[in-house]
């Protein structure tokens, strides 16, 4: 049994708790130990250093040291929690002086962080430390024949100096799980580019239009799901994807997964148990295809 | 070793649409892409067009899409694309209009530089004196000049004085996808260039008032791609980050880019958590709330609600504490 320290993000924790439910799933289907830590914050979102850049370190360089304690690498299940956390890491380690800064404060509340903890997204956690080979084993449900389009997103592959995990310009690393578990991972232009969540607030009709056209590809390329690694994605491209089609003009409906419901769907997990009647597109169509598939 | 290009061509006053043209071409060790180009052009077909000039990644002409990324055709090596792609495919640069075949219309990029008003701004006070003039014997030149490392210790500015604008960050930029007005990356780094330049007179802080407007510092979509694909290892991103914090510290906080980042600090101040109810709720205000209704009603009649109130996280005391530290209490 391997075991990580888990960080589920704040989105896993509110408005998409059925990535959180769908994590653990797989978690015990591989045996992966997941080690809860209440007492860690939000990474800032990714934008919490246009606020305070010092803030972001201290917040970030406390879950880092509540992680060190446990001896165990960081799991995450969010882009943006990934690339925030690495960032933060990465600066950390390289830059004594901030280092000390944020000892400083770590100390006061009784922490400090060494630079030793690594932070694994699920999806290369399973490809690296988990295996391929041991995932195929734990298989229960065939995706062969599904065209499964792979949503990267930005920040689990940009920047490649901090998130070093794939190939940036020609990342593989998710169409080699979709192949894993059996499906058929789609090729297409907007795999790697934003979704953009970021400005959803700020500049809705930006925001959704980029979500719009990287869906409508999947679409014409006839892809039965979408599958995405990071929350944030997920709800521009399936909680905002009616509001997606209206900004482009087009019809939309094409179901989104996160990563770990298509892992568990493939491990044997039910419509249920992966939570999918909190999606907005129905996830129906594209599990009566699985179904057909059963062993 | 042999190898294909495949590239984009199109001349408007002849064809009706854009198509592709495939050449073969015979490497030599060391070759780039702009080598490979200006041997097809030289050889094969003298009708290929696209901009060079220096070879040297410094004059910014040479920028195109290789295989699906936007690089300098001069700093680019065959190898290292066949390795990876089996070929060369080059197509003109995204985001501006194709004047013909690798060639694009560059005159929106640089209307946006204009826009940020890329020059020391204000009037100095003895206008006369510092006028242009042979120095006479023993005098000294008024305007402070600052070495180059002196310049980034004063300004943090560490590379964005070294854009050659060569717009490889433009045609990768998402926000400019999403809307075609947005000013991008290599506008805003140099806006951050000016605004910390010691030298620069903005006694108002109009730079970053103007900024915060529409299609500014606060439509970045923090992509990364403007970072990643910089061929000069520029980070726009990170400049537009240190752009919104100086927003916030001088109260330049009208826009509702500012609103939303100053919501998710209050909240994880509060809470330790980013309350996904609260931060739409300032960021868009009651207009946006009415807005986001629908999509909200959608979701909740299918369970997504987050947590009217959420709950604190454990050792809050230890968020409070970064933020007095910080001195950000108050904000």
């Amino acid at each position: 049994m391997i075991s990580y320290v888990y960080y589920p993000g704040c989105v896993a924790q509110e408005s998409g708790k059925e990535l959180d439910n769908a994590t653990k799933f797989v978690a015990k289907k591989l045996d992966i130990n997941l080690i809860p830590m209440p007492e860690a914050s939000c990474c800032g979102g990714g934008v919490i250093d246009g606020f305070d850049e010092n803030l972001k370190l201290f917040i970030n360089g406390r879950t880092l040291a509540l992680a060190e304690k446990t001896g165990f690498d960081i799991l995450t299940v969010c882009n943006t929690c990934t690339l925030t956390l690495s960032e933060v890491n990465e600066e950390l380690i390289n830059n004594k002086g901030l280092l000390d800064k944020t000892n400083e404060y770590l100390a006061k509340i009784g922490l400090r962080y060494e630079g030793r903890v690594k932070i694994k997204h699920i999806l290369y956690a399973i490809r690296d430390d988990i295996g391929f080979d041991n995932l195929k084993k734990k298989i229960a449900n065939s995706l062969r024949g599904v065209s499964i389009a792979p949503f990267y997103g930005c920040h689990i592959l940009r920047p490649s100096s901090v998130v070093k995990f794939d190939d940036v310009e020609n990342p593989q690393g998710f169409e080699e799980l979709i192949g894993a578990l059996g499906g058929e991972p789609l090729s297409y232009v907007r795999r790697t580019k934003c979704c953009g969540f970021q400005t959803i607030l700020i500049n809705e009709t930006t925001s959704t239009s980029l979500a719009g056209n990287a869906i409508l590809e999947a679409q014409e390329k006839k892809a039965d799901v979408m599958v995405t690694p990071c929350p944030l994605c997920h709800l521009s491209l399936d909680t905002y994807q009616t509001v997606a089609a209206k900004s482009i003009n087009k019809k939309l409906s094409l179901p989104i997964m996160h990563l770990p419901q298509l892992i568990g769907v493939a491990l044997g997990g039910s419509y249920a148990e992966m939570g999918f009647s909190r999606h907005n597109i129905s996830l129906r169509p594209v599990m009566a295809k699985i179904k057909q598939n059963r062993f | 070793m042999e190898f294909k290009v495949r590239s984009y061509r199109f001349n408007p006053e002849i064809d009706d649409k854009p198509y592709y043209k495939e050449y073969i071409v015979q490497d030599f060790p060391g070759m780039t892409v702009l080598n490979a180009l200006m041997k097809i052009k030289a050889e094969t077909d003298g009708t290929l067009s696209f901009r060079r000039s220096c070879r040297s990644a410094i004059c910014g002409s040479c920028a195109m899409k290789i295989n699906g990324i936007s690089k300098l055709a001069c700093k680019t090596q065959v190898s290292s694309e066949i390795e990876k792609f089996g070929m060369i495919k080059s197509n003109p640069l995204f985001n501006m209009p194709v004047v013909r075949d690798l060639i694009v219309d560059q005159e929106i990029f640089f209307d946006k530089i204009k826009k940020i008003k890329p020059y020391l701004l204000g009037q100095r006070d003895n206008e006369e004196y510092h006028r242009f003039h042979v120095l006479r014997e023993g005098e000294k030149i008024a305007q402070p000049v600052y070495h180059k490392s002196e310049f980034q210790n004063l300004t943090g500015n560490d590379d964005a004085p070294n854009c050659i604008l060569c717009e490889c960050c433009y045609s990768e930029c998402g926000g400019v996808v999403g809307n075609k007005n947005y000013l991008g990356p290599a506008a805003l780094a140099k806006l951050y260039r000016y605004s910390e330049d010691p030298r620069d007179n903005d006694k108002n802080g109009s730079r970053l008032v103007n900024g915060s407007q529409p299609e500014g510092i606060w439509d970045c979509i923090h992509c990364q791609a403007c970072e990643e694909f910089c061929p000069k290892g520029i980070s726009p991103v990170k400049a537009i980050t240190k752009l919104h914090e100086k927003a916030i510290k001088n109260s330049i906080t009208f826009s509702k880019g500012a609103k939303h980042i100053i919501s998710i600090a209050k909240s994880i101040g509060e809470t330790g958590r980013l309350d996904e109810v609260k931060v739409a709720a300032d960021t868009g205000g009651i207009a946006g709330l009415i807005n986001d209704l629908p999509m909200a009603f959608g979701a909740g009649l299918k369970g997504k609600i987050p947590p009217i109130r959420l709950k604190l996280i454990k050792d809050m005391d230890d968020i409070r504490l970064a933020y007095k530290e910080l001195d950000l209490e108050e904000k």
